[in-house]
């Protein structure tokens, strides 16, 4: 194993992470408030499409704002739904799924290039030249954020407002919290990062946006909303490490003599989820309300 | 909060913080839980609110904070009329009240739950800032508790106090506290008390809701009482007797005739006397010795012991919240006791499974009939065989249910209690409540029963359903069936019990005969005061 | 909502508020499929599309002749059987998305009959029980982890899922890979295959099988003492315990039951499907099986007629969708736009309590009209 390796290992890694890490952190502030979105793989199929297009049209920052705006919408919707609607988070997430794969597929192909089209560069997120290679800037974004978000959640006010909206929505209404109205905000807020995540696929990493381009990421996040025990700073390193067993099968499938079965290697980030989550019990703590609508008495 | 501009033109001196007027509150669903209650309260004053289940002070007092308005009569000030649209109004005008279940979020810390409910931009807090300003307050107040610790893992004393000082910490001037010390040993009752008295020397009034009389006579200045929501009796603490006040709570004994035309009203069955010899040779429900532990561990039932006779009634009187749905549920199977036996005749039923339990002999009519005693989107018949769904006329080989005999035996339960629905597959939840109960005491009661555990049985009924359902009991002792009744409605427990317990902190103050007991007396016992003591 | 007297009202009031309320989770789904319709019909227009002329190919492609209907229940037949795996767990008052999981692990486990021989009729039923088993053991894994750890079924399926998605790939591509050609498995053996039921189309037997799974769940649900234990415990489990009720085994029993029906979904599409009757590399043929199963379930109302007839109703999508591609040339994936649109409305019940709005107005306008003319 040479140096080389190592690092085209470390390279592909760092940009599977970015869309995990992204769509994680933002649903880590959803969950937190008490909603809990399954519709992420919707989300990000749908923004990766919606970036791609806004690229074309406008420049990478366009594509990417274009993206955080797809994103915002669709998980605006479900909150409103789910909030002030009172509706139930499992099927509306569900039902958006099915919506994006069939919207995007049809727009694909509506765009004349059935199942594939292709971004052209000019219109792709430039990378930065650096030791290991060509790293994709928003690598770094994956990397602040979660911080960023970390500090809020536990040093700010707006922090204390949605634990208490998600953990016992009664207290936070008797304190003078708009339990609605910051679930709303929380995971509209989540819709922008995973929409940029979304947006990063097509513009930045692939260059391209399929109708599958998504692979059940937006799962994989909720796995690692999971692993990290709704703390952000988890979430980096799950989606790290989420990334990092993926871009490991998949070198281990160009290998002429496997030693072992990439299947394997994939599967691992998923048994270790679980028994963290079944071994951890005591540790990773849900909000208690989580997935339920708040009705004042 | 919006203050009319209209000013009292009484040039006075204020002498008063806040005075209510006329407070009436009617329900949506007609029940009238306040009428024309009216309280002026002073500053520097501690005023000790009474009275019985369901006379009004909660309702009150969640008026007073903002929590509920009124549907008739207003607030006011020495400034003028306020009216506060919710909680957080009426803290910013300096009134806070403690909850007898805590409004805090369980995970945060003391130091988080009190920086929640402070009026802070929408930026960073400041923890370290809090926990100064906190620990001053702790120093003033004499209140401690570890700020740091996860308020879930408190104990419910110290989640109490966090309680206070997150209400202090918004520097009211009246303080409402809901029967504060029902969860406190009696150490952190003294500190509370010593904390009240020190809150008004600084000039603040607090309201304290209480139903245990003694605790009025050691730190209220002031007793108000409150029977059916209305105001029966303001008094000075030191003119005031525990009799009068017993007096107050429970009902005047002075006028027999008013009395009586009261009992007419609620349509109570006329006690006839059944000599004692009929009752059943050994007892049907035997219990020595119990103890039981409530949710969040602390002494619910205390070494109870008492037997059920068949062919009598017994009664379980009391304030609720003095252990009775522990011991209902510890001897019907729903909760594990942790001392002491019971057992009905002769098979031990602690720790057993309902339907073991149901099996013995045992009928239970649930006291809250829309969480235990049915499920609501079940039809009729589907409810009518809860608990008993796999006794053998119900349920044929491979596990099938018999449903033509089930929906007989609903059609029948139908005819023989007048249960008003559709058809056996009516969806419970289209039931009136007075229905829904008949549902559920016909099911019970089909079981043939040698032992009825009823609790709470005509509560929320129309006079129709209440009278028919204790006429049912009535008829069941009568038949030598063994009945155990726990109500917290008193005139119904006295009208219908042979004896009659009188429950207090998780122990019987007295057992013993409705005749034996005049009402004042057992306004002292429900309060807590025992038989020859003088308070 | 409890009224103090009911016997004031009118008796053909009454009788007509009786069906109505019976028929109201039907009209429910139907005022669903019609808004997901008219949603697409109208994306379908924005992108210079004709809906009328879409709608009527899908339509007569899915129904129009016993061919379509033939081709409609094909699709529906696994669809019928995930949506039975999540209802069951609904009654029970869980959400158990792990039916994906299930299927890929059942259609392996049928796969395996091609390593020995059986008599024809014994052959097929072999692969069923395989696959069933398999299916039930792959959810024993979220039962106990729920029941012991308190792990919620919704995180313990997705990882489940993922672990059999890939377990499945290296089984297909390792195990179970066909020497002759790899990127399939070996096939079902003839005498082990769902009979086709009408030439020319891909609809076989698994029909019957599916069906009469769903009529076996209705019996267990509602006309046995277990059964009725696993509701009760799905819709009160505090009043279920008071009724004796243990919800473990509630719990228990209703994952193994969902996984029987998920593995036979495996076994339908692997030993129904014609030309291929194995599994393909990838896993084309059952991907997405379990999730499409939810959404017939909650328009068929988690009940198992309601999930004969909603299934049906989305096979005939899938079916027509290829018709409508090929005459009106609507891309196929409109149909899961719909199909998402449908199941979005389904989520709102301030939605449904707009439609029950209108019909109460309606109600009262009728009772006004009749009071004046009385």
């Amino acid at each position: 194993m040479n140096l080389s390796f190592l690092t085209d290992l470390l390279r592909i890694s760092l940009h599977a992470m970015v869309p995990i890490t992204l769509t994680a952190v933002g649903e880590v502030v959803g969950e937190t408030a008490g909603l809990f979105n399954i519709g992420l793989e919707g989300i990000l199929l749908t923004s990766a499409f919606a970036g791609a297009l806004g690229a074309e049209m406008g420049g990478p920052m366009v594509g990417l704002l274009v993206g955080m705006v797809v994103g915002a919408t669709i998980s605006f919707v479900f909150s409103v739904i789910n909030t002030y609607w009172k509706g139930d988070q499992m099927i509306t997430g569900i039902g958006i799924n099915l919506f994006a794969m069939g919207f995007v597929a049809f727009g694909l192909i509506k765009l004349g290039s059935p199942g594939f089209h292709s971004v052209p560069v000019a219109s792709q997120l430039a990378k930065l030249r650096t030791p290991i290679g060509s790293l994709s800037p928003m690598i770094f974004v994956a990397i602040v954020v979660p911080f960023i978000v970390y500090w809020v959640l536990k040093r700010t006010r707006v922090g204390l407002m949605l634990k208490a909206a998600g953990e016992n929505p009664e207290a936070a209404d008797v304190a003078g919290i708009n339990v609605n109205r910051i679930r709303l905000l929380a995971t509209t807020f989540g819709g922008v990062l995973a929409g940029l995540g979304g947006a990063y696929m097509s513009i930045a990493w692939f260059g391209s946006v399929t109708k599958s381009i998504s692979a059940g990421r937006g799962f994989i996040a909720l796995a690692t909303v999971v692993f990290s025990g709704l703390n952000p700073l988890l979430a980096l390193l799950g989606g790290f490490i989420f990334g990092f067993f993926q871009s490991l099968a998949t070198w281990i499938k160009t290998l002429p003599s496997k030693p072992i079965p990439w299947q394997f290697v994939e599967m691992l980030p998923y048994i270790v989820t679980l028994l963290v989550v079944a071994g951890a019990i005591g540790r990773v703590r849900f909000p208690k309300a989580l997935g339920q609508p708040y009705k004042r008495e | 909060m919006r203050e009319d501009t209209h000013v009292t033109d009484d040039k006075t001196v204020p002498d008063y913080y806040l005075r209510a007027e006329g407070i009436t509150k009617v329900y949506s669903n007609g029940t009238v839980a306040l009428k024309e209650a009216d309280l002026e309260i002073q500053c520097g004053e501690i005023i000790g609110l009474l009275g019985e289940n369901g006379a009004g002070k909660t309702t009150f007092t969640k008026i007073l904070s903002g929590l509920l308005p009124p549907t008739k009569g207003r607030v006011i000030s020495p400034r003028g009329p306020v009216r506060f649209s919710s909680p957080r109004e009426a803290l910013e005008f300096g009134i806070g009240m403690v909850y007898q279940h805590f409004a805090l979020v369980g995970t945060f810390t003391a130091a988080e739950n009190v920086a929640l409910s402070h009026d802070r931009p929408f930026n960073a807090i400041n923890l370290a800032a809090t926990k100064t300003k906190l620990e001053a307050l702790m120093e003033e107040s004499g209140l401690r508790v570890p700020l740091d610790v996860p308020v879930e893992k408190l104990a419910v004393g110290e989640q109490q106090r966090v309680e206070i000082l997150k209400v202090l910490s918004r520097n009211v001037d009246l303080l409402i506290l809901d029967e504060p010390t029902s969860v406190l040993t009696p150490l952190e009752v003294d500190e509370l008390f010593t904390l009240l008295k020190r809150l008004k020397e600084e000039g603040k009034s607090i309201i304290l809701i209480t139903h245990k009389l003694k605790e009025v006579g050691s730190i209220t200045d002031r007793v108000v009482v409150l029977r059916h929501g209305e105001m029966v009796g303001d008094v000075k603490t030191v003119d005031a007797t525990t009799e009068r006040l017993a007096q107050l709570m429970v009902g005047k004994t002075l006028d027999e005739e008013a009395r009586a035309v009261e009992l007419q009203e609620k349509a109570l069955p006329q006690r006839e006397r059944r000599p004692a010899a009929e009752r059943s040779e050994t007892p049907v429900l035997a219990v020595k010795n119990l103890s039981v532990r409530g949710n969040t561990g602390e002494v619910a039932v205390e070494e109870l012991s008492f037997d059920v006779y068949g062919g009598e009634i017994f009664g379980v009187a009391g304030v609720e919240g003095n252990g009775q749905s522990e011991l209902v549920e510890a001897l019907t199977g729903l909760r594990v006791p942790q001392a002491g036996s019971a057992t009905i005749n002769g098979t031990n039923i602690l720790g057993k499974d309902p339907r073991e339990i149901y099996r013995l002999g045992v009928a239970h009519i649930p006291e809250d009939r829309w969480r235990l005693g049915l499920v609501l989107p079940f039809t009729l018949a589907e409810n009518a065989i809860l608990g008993v769904h796999r006794w053998p006329e119900f349920r044929g080989p491979f596990s099938f249910l018999r449903w033509p005999k089930i929906n007989k035996h609903v059609r029948e339960l139908m005819d023989r209690f007048d249960i008003q629905a559709t058809g056996p597959s009516a969806p419970a939840r289209s039931l009136s409540g007075g229905n829904q109960q008949k549902l559920i005491v016909g099911r019970e009661l089909a079981k043939n029963p040698d032992i009825i555990i009823a609790s709470q049985p005509t509560r929320g009924l129309d006079i129709g359903a209440a009278q028919y359902i204790r006429d049912l009991l009535v008829e069941m002792r009568n038949k030598g069936r063994a009945i155990m009744l726990v109500s917290a409605d008193l005139d119904e427990v006295l009208a219908l019990s042979d004896r009659v317990a009188i429950m207090y902190e998780g122990r019987f103050m007295t057992i013993a005969a409705p005749e034996e007991l005049n009402r004042e007396k057992i306004g002292m016992l429900m309060g807590g005061v025992a038989a020859g003591e003088v308070a | 909502m409890s009224r103090e007297s009911v016997g004031n009202t009118s008796r053909p009031l009454d009788i007509a508020r009786r069906t109505l309320t019976g028929l109201n989770p039907a009209i429910e789904s139907l005022l669903a499929a019609i808004v997901g319709l008219l949603i697409g019909a109208i994306l379908m227009w924005i992108w210079g599309y004709n809906p009328w002329k879409a709608y009527s190919a899908m339509f007569s492609g899915a129904y129009g002749d016993t061919y379509g209907w033939a081709s409609s229940a094909a699709r529906g037949v696994p669809l019928m059987l995930t949506a039975l795996t999540f209802s069951i767990c609904v009654r029970a008052g869980m959400f158990n998305i792990g039916a994906e999981g299930q299927v890929y692990v059942g259609a392996a486990a049928a796969v395996t009959v091609g390593y020995f021989t059986l008599p024809t009729g014994l052959h097929l039923i072999a692969g069923i029980v395989f696959a069933m088993l398999a299916g039930a053991a792959w959810s024993l894994g979220p039962a106990i982890l729920k029941l012991t750890r308190g792990v919620h079924e919704v995180i313990s399926t997705i990882m489940f899922n993922w672990i059999a998605r890939f377990l499945v790939f290296y089984l297909v591509a390792f195990v179970l890979v066909d020497p002759v050609r790899a990127e399939k498995t070996i096939s079902i053996p003839i005498n082990a295959r769902f009979p086709v039921l009408m030439r020319g189309t891909d609809l076989s037997w698994a029909l019957f099988a599916a069906v009469a799974f769903a009529i076996i769940i209705y019996f267990v649900l509602w006309h046995t003492a277990i059964g009725y234990e696993v509701r009760a415990a799905g819709l009160n489990p505090t009043a279920a315990r008071y009724g004796g009720i243990k919800s473990k085994r509630t719990m228990l029993l209703a994952f193994i039951l969902g996984g029987l029906g998920a593995g036979l979904a495996g076994a339908t599409v692997v030993m129904g499907n014609p030309p291929t009757y194995a599994i393909i590399s990838g896993l084309p043929q059952l991907m997405n099986t379990g999730f499409d199963g939810m959404a017939v379930a909650m328009v068929g109302r988690n009940h198992p007629i309601g999930i004969i007839i909603a299934s049906l109703f989305f096979g005939g999508l899938t079916a027509g969708g290829r018709t409508m591609q090929f005459t009106a040339g609507v891309p196929l994936e409109m149909v899961r736009v719909v199909e998402g649109v449908i199941v979005i409305t389904m989520a709102i019940p301030e939605l449904i309590r707009v439609f029950r709005m209108l019909r109460t107005s309606w109600n009262r306008l009728a009772g006004l009209w009749r009071r004046r003319s009385a």
